[in-house]
C-alpha cells in the first residue's frame, strides 16, 4: 500500500494551483490512512518473506566406528533447503581418513575415480570445481568432527561416498531430496 | 532295558564333546566388543580382497589397517582369564603375521602368490573365530568384497 502511494505520487503530472490544494488535502488524508496501514503492510510483507524463507535442515552422519560404512546409509532433506551437515569419524583403532562426498545421480563412480587420479598429494579428493560434486567435507581423521553447509539440489536421489581409495565400494549411501 | 555297558560310553562321549566345545569357545566377558573387533578384521580382509588383481600396491596400507584393527581385539579380551587371553592373543598374532605375509608378497606383484597368502590369512582368521561362540563370530567373507566399478552409484 505504502509503495503504491509513493508510486502514484511520483508518476502524476504536476497539477494546477487550485487543484493542488485539493490534492494536497487528499494526499494528506491518503498519507494518514497510508501511515496507519504501514504496520499492516509490514506484517503482510514479513509473512510473505517468511513463507519464501529457505528451510533449514540439520543432518548428522558418521562412520560406523572402524568399519567401512556410513551410519546411517540414507539421509533425507527437502529441495533447496539450507543443509547443515555434521560428519563424525567415530573410528578408534584404524588410522584411516574418510570424507563425505555428495555427487550427482550416477556420477559417484566417476567422482571416486577422479579423486583416485588426484592422488595422495591432493588428499584423494575430486578437483575443486568438479560439477559432479554437489557437496563435500574435507578428509577427516579418526575421532574428528566436521560440519559443512550447502544448499540441497532439486528433488532426486543423490549418492554419497567416501573418496579415500577403495572406500567407496563399502562406504556409500543415498541422500533423498524430496520436493518442498 | 538299556544296558549300563551301552549307556556309559555314549554318556562319556557326550561329556567329552561338551568339554571339548567349551574348551574351544568360551563366552567372553565383552561379547559386543569382541564381535565388533572381529567385524573390523573381517572388514579389512574384504578390503584386502578387493585389491586383487590390479591394486596390489595398496595391500601394504591394508596390512597396516589390519595391524591397527587387531588392537580392537586385544582391548576386547583384556579382562579375560590369563589362559583364555593367551590363547586368543596367540591366534591373533598368527593372523597378524599372515596379514604381514600378504603385504610382503604383494611386493612381488604375483597375483597367484598373493591370493594364496590371502587364503592363509582367511584360514588363520577362521581359527581365531573358532575361539568364540558362533553368534559373535565374523568370519572372513562375512563382509562381501565389492565388485570393481560395479553398482549404479
Amino acid at each position: 500500500m505504502g509503495r503504491q502511494l509513493i508510486k502514484s505520487h511520483t508518476n502524476k503530472p504536476l497539477p494546477s494551483a487550485p487543484k493542488r490544494v485539493k490534492l494536497a488535502r487528499m494526499t494528506r488524508r491518503e498519507l494518514i490512512a497510508g501511515l496507519m496501514m504501514v504496520p499492516a503492510g509490514f506484517a503482510g510483507y514479513r509473512a510473505l518473506a517468511d513463507s519464501r524463507k529457505r528451510s533449514e535442515v540439520n543432518l548428522e552422519i558418521s562412520t560406523d566406528g572402524d568399519l567401512l560404512a556410513f551410519k546411517p546409509g540414507e539421509l533425507t532433506c527437502t529441495a533447496a533447503a539450507l543443509v547443515h551437515l555434521s560428519f563424525f569419524h567415530t573410528g578408534k583403532y584404524i588410522h584411516q581418513d574418510h570424507d563425505w562426498v555428495l555427487t550427482l545421480p550416477g556420477e559417484s563412480n566417476a567422482v571416486d575415480q577422479a579423486a583416485l587420479l588426484a592422488g595422495e598429494a591432493a588428499g584423494y579428493v575430486a578437483p575443486r570445481g568438479d560439477r559432479r560434486v554437489v557437496a563435500a567435507t574435507p578428509m577427516c581423521g579418526k575421532g574428528e568432527h566436521l560440519s559443512i553447509d550447502f544448499i540441497a539440489p532439486g528433488p532426486g536421489d543423490y549418492p554419497f561416498i567416501c573418496t579415500y581409495p577403495g572406500h567407496a565400494a563399502f562406504m556409500h549411501g543415498v541422500l533423498h531430496v524430496i520436493p518442498r | 532295558m538299556i544296558s549300563i555297558k551301552l549307556l556309559a560310553p555314549s554318556l562319556l562321549g557326550t561329556i567329552a564333546l561338551l568339554c571339548a566345545q567349551s574348551a574351544l569357545s568360551v563366552e567372553p566377558k565383552s561379547p559386543d566388543a569382541v564381535h565388533m573387533a572381529l567385524r573390523i578384521l573381517a572388514s579389512v580382509y574384504a578390503d584386502m580382497e578387493s585389491k586383487l588383481p590390479d591394486q596390489l600396491d595398496r595391500l601394504a596400507h591394508e596390512n597396516q589397517e589390519f595391524h591397527d584393527g587387531s588392537a580392537a581385539l586385544r582391548d576386547a579380551v583384556a579382562d579375560e582369564s590369563p589362559d583364555y587371553k593367551a590363547k586368543v592373543l596367540a591366534a591373533l598374532d598368527t593372523t597378524v603375521n599372515a596379514s604381514q605375509k600378504v603385504s610382503d608378497t604383494s611386493a612381488t606383484h604375483d597375483t597367484v602368490k598373493v591370493r594364496a597368502t590371502l587364503e592363509q590369512l582367511a584360514d588363520s582368521m577362521r581359527s581365531l573365530n573358532a575361539l568364540f561362540p558362533e553368534v559373535i563370530r565374523a568370519e572372513p567373507g562375512s563382509v562381501p568384497a565389492p565388485q570393481h566399478g560395479g553398482g549404479a552409484r
